[in-house]
């Protein structure tokens, strides 16, 4: 032991040898360690184009969707309805007022927001009254227009981008006016990330 | 009595065994006293720390049994323990109000560490673990309160998430990857978090965070513990609404440890500079603080600086966990001007409150040094002044036994009280039996002490004589046959005539006290 060479480093060869085996084994396994793959959960990313279903059961129509109004719909819905009870599925479907365009019948008169508030999570709704005509968070009185999905008021609105715009929705229509999801793309700058914002 | 537990069965035997076998372990580093007297509870608050926190530990296992930690089933099943399962309102409730006590306890043996100087004398460590302990102490209750998912527990998840969120750049990562993607995973994760992965931090750093000498005081224990009952009969915590996702959540402030730090978001500044980065420089000041304090003394009164910024924080902490309480009844007006605290006026009070501590630390200081001042005169030369209650052996005796009635009717009455369905009766009468137990300890205690005191009959020397005569012989029996060794008592027997020795006598050496028995006595 006590004559072992001593290498430049002041370090033995046989310490050597056993920093080499370490950083051997480690370099060996670590492309097949996903790190921190197993964190997120994946099962809210699987995507595809859905008809919008209403609280009813039925599908939405946009000639028959009444103007100003708006309902509570499920996406992306699973066969579990535990999960489907999940707010960060939640959307608002909404069709937007007369003086906004909300009359055409197509889809842009229809907006789809998420109803996670972008301050602190609350679930907002849209109001149809007279002189509101807009998303509004019963905490902490954050206000969101209907138009853009962009918070005008309230803390929301304090917050820097991306959050504060809520993440939207796409929607088709076929020729009978029945109505469906496009599949969306999480990201801040596509559709949004659901309770944290998207770019405007 | 003396006669009785000298003749050893099998079983005490074995425990005997056990205790000396303890010898290879790790806990005869630690010297564990009960102490013979009254001490100042002020001096192991860390240790009734622990044991709320092995408090909680038994009841929550318990409530595992029954709750479910599914975002639709959680709110049920703490409600099914709640109002149905046999003696689950008195385990929920233990379990809620020993959290209250847990993070109390600590925020008190924090603040008594810190005013009477203690992390100076090289304990940095026990210190910066200390504080460390402490937040995630309050993340483990913040944690438990949020996976009942009330309408409550739904808010102070989204709060706690958001803030996360806030965090620049990787916020919104950190969220995904510590508390999954929506109220679902929420409530899985942080029942993980609660149950396991927070509690095993906690005790990894209370192997670290553990002084050498503890103190298990087992009248303030139990009195602990009856406090806790009594709060749990009194004020019983509530299951709150079932937060439903298409229902928007009412108005909730959270637990009292946190309401400080809600009066800053109320504020509606910046969510990661109220939410994250206050609480951060308020731990951070903490941490650094035996770095910070280069004061060579130990008393708060010989160090005025650390002092007055204690108060100056004590008071701020005071102030604004008041605030974030309360919210204006007028219901006239909007919710939002409700819940919003004007950020001008809520600075301007902690700026404030600055130079107000600082006086008052100053002042406090000034009198306790002239009273220090008048107390040394006094006692120089007026006359001696201490008062102390004696009971003669037989009130203390008359005492004990009327405390044991007690104990006998309460027993009667809380067993009453459960059988009419009464939980919450039982539940305070339960905590009044614990307090009466401590009470009784103490007295116990008192009479053990006093009978030390009782003059010691005259010596016999024959006694001393033959026994210091027999000492060698057995020994040298013992080295001679160390094959077939028999149990000492028989030994004896076989080599020395029959000896009578003085029963009584010996009793008195050996101090029949109770205290400051280390685990290294047999």
């Amino acid at each position: 032991m006590s004559e072992q060479e001593k290498g430049p480093g002041g370090m033995s060869r046989r310490d050597f040898l056993k920093l080499l085996g370490a950083a051997g084994t480690s370099v060996a396994f670590a492309p097949f360690v996903p790190w921190g793959k197993f964190m997120p959960n994946p099962s809210s990313v699987t995507l595809a184009r859905v008809p919008v279903i209403l609280p009813d059961g039925t599908q939405a129509n946009l000639n028959t969707f009444p103007v100003n109004h708006a309902e509570v719909i499920t996406y992306p819905e699973t066969a579990d309805e535990v999960l489907n009870e999940e707010a960060f599925r939640k959307w608002q479907f909404i069709r937007l007022p007369e003086k906004f365009g909300g009359a055409r019948k197509d889809t842009s008169s229809f907006r789809g927001y998420s109803m996670i508030c972008l301050h602190l999570w609350c679930l907002w709704k849209y109001w149809p009254d007279e002189g509101r005509m807009r998303g509004e968070c019963p905490c902490h009185g954050s206000m969101y227009d209907v138009m853009t999905g962009t918070a005008f008021l309230g803390p929301a609105s304090l917050q820097a981008p991306p959050s504060n715009t809520l993440p939207n929705l796409d929607f088709e229509a076929d020729s009978d006016g029945f109505m469906f999801i496009s599949p969306p793309t999480w990201g801040v700058n596509s559709n949004g990330v659901v309770g944290y914002g998207r770019f405007a | 009595m003396a006669a009785s537990l000298d003749r050893r069965n099998g079983f005490l035997e074995f425990i005997y065994w056990i205790w000396n076998e303890l010898d290879r372990t790790i806990f005869t580093a630690i010297k564990f006293s009960f102490p013979a007297r009254f001490v100042s509870p002020f001096g192991f608050l860390g240790m009734l720390t622990f044991i709320m926190f092995i408090t909680l530990g038994v009841t929550g296992a318990l409530l595992m049994f029954y709750y479910e930690p599914i975002m639709t089933r959680s709110w049920d099943s703490v409600a099914f323990i709640n109002n149905d399962v046999p003696f689950g309102f008195h385990i929920r409730n233990l379990h809620y109000h020993g959290s209250n006590a847990m993070v109390m306890l600590a925020i008190l043996h924090m603040y008594y560490q810190y005013f009477s100087g203690r992390y100076k004398i090289r304990n940095e460590v026990l210190w910066v673990t200390g504080v460390i302990l402490g937040t995630v102490t309050i993340l483990e209750a913040f944690t438990g309160y949020d996976i009942i998912f009330s309408e409550r527990a739904e808010l102070a998840i989204s709060i706690a998430a958001s803030l996360t969120n806030s965090i620049p750049i990787a916020g919104p990562m950190i969220r995904e990857l510590a508390f999954g993607a929506g109220f679902h995973d929420f409530v899985l994760r942080f029942y993980a978090q609660h149950v396991f992965i927070l509690p095993i931090v906690m005790l990894g750093l209370m192997a670290v965070h553990f002084p050498r000498f503890l103190v298990f005081d087992v009248p303030m224990v139990m009195a602990i513990c009856g406090a806790m009952c009594l709060a749990g009969g009194v004020f019983p915590v509530d299951l709150g609404f079932k937060f439903e996702p298409t229902v928007p959540p009412g108005i909730t402030v959270p637990e009292w440890y946190l309401t400080a730090l809600y009066a800053f978001l109320r504020t509606q500044y910046d969510k990661f500079l109220t939410g994250v980065l206050w609480p951060a420089l308020f731990i951070g000041v903490l941490l650094l603080t035996p770095f910070l304090d280069r004061y060579k003394k130990f008393s708060w009164k010989d160090r005025p600086w650390m002092t007055a910024f204690g108060i100056t924080g004590i008071s701020q902490i005071l102030v604004t966990t008041y605030w974030g309480f309360y919210i204006p009844p007028d219901t006239t007006i909007p919710l939002v001007e409700r819940l919003v605290i004007d950020p001008i006026n809520l600075y301007l009070v902690m700026i404030l409150l600055v130079p107000l501590s600082f006086g008052f630390t100053l002042m406090m200081i000034h009198l306790a040094k002239e009273a220090e001042r008048k107390a040394k005169l006094a006692k120089a030369n007026g006359p001696k002044k201490v008062s102390e209650i004696k009971l003669s052996i037989k009130w203390t005796n008359w005492l004990l036994v009327a405390l044991l009635a007690f104990q006998v009717f309460l027993n009667i009455a809380a067993f009453n009280a459960f059988l009419s369905g009464m939980n919450n009766v039982n539940l305070w009468i339960t905590g009044v039996i614990l307090i009466t137990f401590a009470g009784f300890f103490h007295l116990y205690r008192y009479a053990m002490s006093q009978s030390k005191n009782i003059p010691k009959p005259p010596k016999i020397p024959t006694t001393k004589l033959l026994e210091s005569a027999q000492k060698p012989l057995s020994k040298t029996d013992q080295t001679k046959l160390p094959e077939e060794k028999l149990p000492q008592g028989q030994v004896v027997e076989n080599v020395t005539p029959e000896i009578k020795t003085n029963t009584a006598e010996l009793d008195l050496d050996k101090d029949p006290n109770l205290g400051m028995s280390d685990l290294k006595k047999p």
